[in-house]
């Protein structure tokens, strides 16, 4: 009568043991694995200047930090502010028409910088889409106030996106952040010349 | 004995399972585009809409006027001008969709850098009983100009609504150094 009880109590003992060890495996890998992950994210490479960057969706070469001059399309910058503009050659890597850079890239040592307004530099003009496999020269331009001290060297970072073939919610093909993946310190020069007319 | 047919039972539920989550339809899929197929010259006719392909040619460099003011666009690649007759069925729609499908597969939407060009389909309605012609301008590199495809639709990722898949012939693609576009298209 005894034997049969006593086997069954360590029957308990042995599961609840194991489910304590399996509990305490998958907390200690998860938190390894977090830790990794931070570790990872942590490391950006620095990049030269007008070396490709490969961003997933983009590949963009960021060749220079233009300071004042006037807007590629020949606008006028808002009044109190003054013009931030990085020239670049950027290309679409994805197999679709595109015009989401506009998170591409994120400037580090200016504070509160707003969206800045993508020109194909072939038309002088707005940039729309990208068409895939059509790399072309472009220039970013920021608007930030004109009583903002500039740093001698902008630091930049470029953005990734990854693309996943069925997303969490729907189930849908899509493209989605995935950090930084590369840092670059852009001189800022001021324009030439543009600026000295009257 | 009964271990074993426990085991058998769950591996096959296992397989079916997974069979099933496999086979399942992705919801993008579920509520994609009604696709209607055909070639250039022939009307391809969906339910909403159709299309007649006239034309399709290439050019290095695309010109017109703009307000008085002459307007010229180069390509790294070539431009490829669509003209093409499309008629409403059932009530007035824009055709604001249209994509070409290159070589490779990848998608080229219309240029964006041509949409002020005169006599471009996008920017105009279609009255149902009027057809309606005009020119789709696309921007793409040169060695995906073979085996192109043309996707036409209401607007881009149209859901539940019909989307004409129109293949573009080789044999009379004429290719140019500069096309005008005029009034009345190239």
């Amino acid at each position: 009568m005894l034997k049969p009880i006593s086997r069954k109590t360590n029957k308990a003992l042995l599961t609840k043991l194991l489910a304590g060890i399996g509990g305490l495996l998958a907390a200690a890998i998860s938190l390894g694995y977090s830790l990794y992950e931070k570790r990872q994210a942590e490391i950006i490479p620095q990049v030269a200047i007008a070396t490709p960057v490969d961003a997933g969706r983009w590949k963009v070469s960021l060749n220079g930090g233009v300071t004042g001059g006037e807007m590629p399309n020949g606008s006028h910058i808002t009044p109190g502010k003054q013009a931030i503009a990085i020239d670049m050659v950027l290309e679409n890597l994805s197999v679709e028409s595109a015009n989401s850079y506009r998170h591409l890239i994120k400037l580090q040592n200016i504070p509160d910088a707003p969206m800045p307004q993508f020109y194909l530099m072939r038309d002088k003009d707005i940039l729309w889409d990208m068409q895939p496999m059509m790399p072309e020269v472009v220039k970013a331009v920021w608007q930030v106030p004109a009583d903002l001290s500039l740093p001698k060297e902008l630091r930049v970072m470029v953005e990734g996106e990854t693309f996943k073939p069925r997303d969490n919610l729907y189930a849908a093909p899509g493209w989605f952040p995935s950090g930084s993946v590369a840092q670059v310190a852009l001189p800022l020069a001021p324009a030439p010349a543009a600026e000295a007319r009257p | 004995m009964r271990i074993v047919f426990l085991i058998i039972m769950i591996v096959l539920s296992t397989v079916v399972l997974a069979t099933l989550q496999a086979t399942t339809p992705p919801y993008a899929m579920l509520t994609g585009p009604i696709m209607t197929d055909g070639r250039q010259g022939e009307t391809v006719a969906a339910t909403t809409f159709s299309a007649q392909i006239k034309q399709v040619q290439k050019a290095k460099t695309l010109a017109w006027d703009q307000f008085g003011r002459a307007v010229e666009r180069q390509s790294s690649g070539t431009w490829v001008i669509v003209s093409a007759e499309l008629q409403a069925m059932r009530e007035t729609m824009p055709v604001r969709g249209a994509t070409i499908i290159g070589m490779s597969g990848r998608l080229y939407h219309q240029s964006q850098r041509a949409q002020a060009a005169p006599n471009v389909l996008s920017a105009k309605t279609v009255q149902p009983g009027l057809p309606t012609t005009g020119i789709f301008i696309f921007e793409i590199p040169e060695e995906e100009t073979r085996n192109m495809v043309l996707v036409l639709s209401r607007q881009y990722g149209p859901q539940l609504e019909d989307e004409l898949h129109i293949t573009l012939e080789q044999n009379g693609l004429v290719s140019r150094g500069r096309l005008e576009i005029g009034k009345n298209g190239p």
